[in-house]
């Protein structure tokens, strides 16, 4: 059997094997060759300042965590611990005998009662659709039910711009709408985007190039500023954001909304 | 020879010990100004929003105290400030923290609920004076600023083709929703909202709401630093700190105006 007691005047030895494990060295062997390391490093200068200032950099690195640590989320935790006040809510029986607390409760109850039917009343009773621009969804309601939901193309958020310096930007626009038209058939009175969008000239504003047919699906429901819901060609394109401003669905649920939505109806674009 | 390395070797342990000392000291006397802000703002909120002495002889300040009476004040004025923004025909946020409902509105319409995921709330909000933080509260919060890791318009330039020569049909738009949302609200009232997505189980978003939290942190000690250099008390920001999904923080992001308005129930 080896003798592998390591004493600091020893030479390190290349390799040290512990006697039950030949890959591990023993926690006395590692003992044993860090303090022959550092008797070595004694021993040589340039080892021992270069220690030195590991030792040093690594302490200034810590010091500067710890600051950081110290001012960006332990002081703010201070901060919340040191600001907690004495809440004094009750529940006293005496306070809710007196005649003026219950004159002012009752008042009160009424008024969140009358307050809340007034809020109420904002939701119509009759059909009505939400659009959600984010996400390309629609949301059919009559009677304050949700009666169809489903997929719809909003606008693509792409903004065209000529070298002239003319642009338009194709988004959906948020907000409260109504239903101020509603076509069966529908044709597309092309706007100028629409031929410089594709490279094409601009024909006059009462050219017959400007009407095409059969793009728009079966109805078209108007929201005013040329904006509208209507049908698609481009099916596959449904729950994306590809539309120049107006609302796309399919033909089932277009027939849908058409039949439910009447003239006035709102639209609620978020 | 010896003696001289002996003397610098002194010199450098006093101006280590100087400056140790030095830093801690600043550290002892910046956590003290920081503990001292919510003080300050409890004050400011109080005198600003508390009740008033000629207001004390119409309301026994007891009822105050009340917690049944305190909800149905509470109550109305959330029914208020929802007719208020009801009126303004923009898109609004409700947060209803006794429920833990995040809520979009248009004209009284409700068009999306959320639920919340985790909620913190400024310690300020919960135990300070029960009629300031009632008032402060009791009317809509406009935004006055936001920082967001996602845009609120996400506008993208194309370029007009000269010819039909030029012209490159579009293709299907990219719909993966990779970016995270997490979104910082500074209301006109000072009080801070952050948003945070709750699905953050991809590593990158992790680190990117780190990153995120630890620009404002840093915003806020900088901006802390200044004051305490000033020997002022800085500013504290009362905070409602919400975890949403994903969805449903883009939702609310991109759906309310950049000077939107919110009101708080709590």
């Amino acid at each position: 059997m080896e003798n592998n007691t390591i004493t600091p005047s020893d030479p390190i030895p290349e390799t040290i094997h512990d006697q039950g494990n030949s890959d591990k060295p023993s926690t006395g062997n590692l003992y044993g060759l860090i303090l022959s390391f550092f008797q070595q490093a004694k021993e040589n200068k340039r080892l021992m300042n270069s220690l030195r200032i590991t030792l040093r950099s690594l302490i200034a690195v810590l010091v500067a965590l710890f600051v950081f640590v110290f001012v960006l989320y332990i002081v703010p935790g201070f901060q919340e611990l040191s600001s907690g006040g004495k809440t004094r809510l009750t529940s006293d029986p005496e306070l809710k005998n007196d005649q003026k607390y219950k004159k002012q409760a009752s008042a009160l109850t009424r008024e969140i009662q009358r307050l809340s039917k007034r809020y109420a009343s904002y939701t119509s009773g009759q059909s009505y659709i939400v659009i959600n621009t984010t996400y390309n969804r629609f949301f059919l309601y009559n009677n304050k039910k949700l009666i169809r939901e489903g997929t719809c193309s909003t606008g693509s958020y792409k903004r065209l711009q000529t070298a002239e310096g003319r642009s338009w930007t194709f988004k959906t626009p948020r907000g409260q709408f109504e239903i101020q038209g509603k076509r069966t058939n529908p044709s597309w009175h092309k706007p100028d985007w629409a031929f410089i969008e594709e490279g094409l000239p601009v024909p006059p504003k009462d050219s017959p190039l400007r009407w095409e047919p059969y793009v728009l699906g079966d109805y078209a429901l108007d929201l005013g500023d040329s904006y509208m819901i209507h049908g698609t060609i481009y099916k596959r394109q449904l729950g994306m954001p590809v539309t120049h401003g107006c609302v796309r669905m399919n033909d089932e649920d277009l027939e849908a909304v058409f039949r439910t939505l009447n003239m006035g109806s709102k639209v609620y674009i978020f | 020879m010896e003696n001289s390395e002996n003397k610098a070797l002194t010199r450098r342990k006093i101006t280590f010990i100087v400056i140790g000392s030095f830093v801690v000291i600043f550290l002892v006397y910046y956590s003290i100004m920081l503990a001292a802000s919510p003080a300050k703002k409890r004050n400011e909120l109080e005198a600003k929003f508390g009740l008033a002495e000629i207001e004390k002889d119409k309301i026994d300040p007891r009822f105050y105290s009340d917690s049944a009476f305190l909800r149905l004040c509470k109550e109305k004025t959330f029914f208020q400030a929802r007719i208020i923004m009801a009126g303004s025909d923009s898109l609004y946020i409700t947060f209803n923290l006794t429920d833990s409902t995040a809520n979009l509105e248009l004209c009284g319409v409700q068009l999306h609920k959320a639920k919340m995921k985790d909620l913190r709330i400024s310690k300020i909000l919960t135990r300070g004076n029960n009629y300031a933080i009632y008032s402060l509260l009791s009317s809509p919060m406009t935004i006055v600023s936001d920082v967001s890791t996602i845009k609120k318009e996400p506008i993208m330039i194309k370029m007009a083709p000269k010819d039909t020569s030029e012209f490159v049909p579009d293709i299907a738009p990219d719909t993966s929703d990779v970016e995270p949302v997490n979104y910082i609200l500074q209301m006109d009232n000072d009080i801070k909202i952050y948003i945070y997505q709750i699905d953050d189980t991809v590593t990158t978003d992790k680190h990117k709401l780190f990153f995120f939290d630890l620009n404002d942190r840093l915003k806020y000690a900088m901006s802390s630093l200044k004051s305490v250099v000033s020997f002022k008390v800085p500013d504290y920001h009362p905070f409602i700190k919400i975890r949403l999904p994903k969805a449903d923080a883009k939702i609310l992001y991109r759906s309310v105006p950049r000077h939107g308005q919110i009101a708080v129930f709590r």
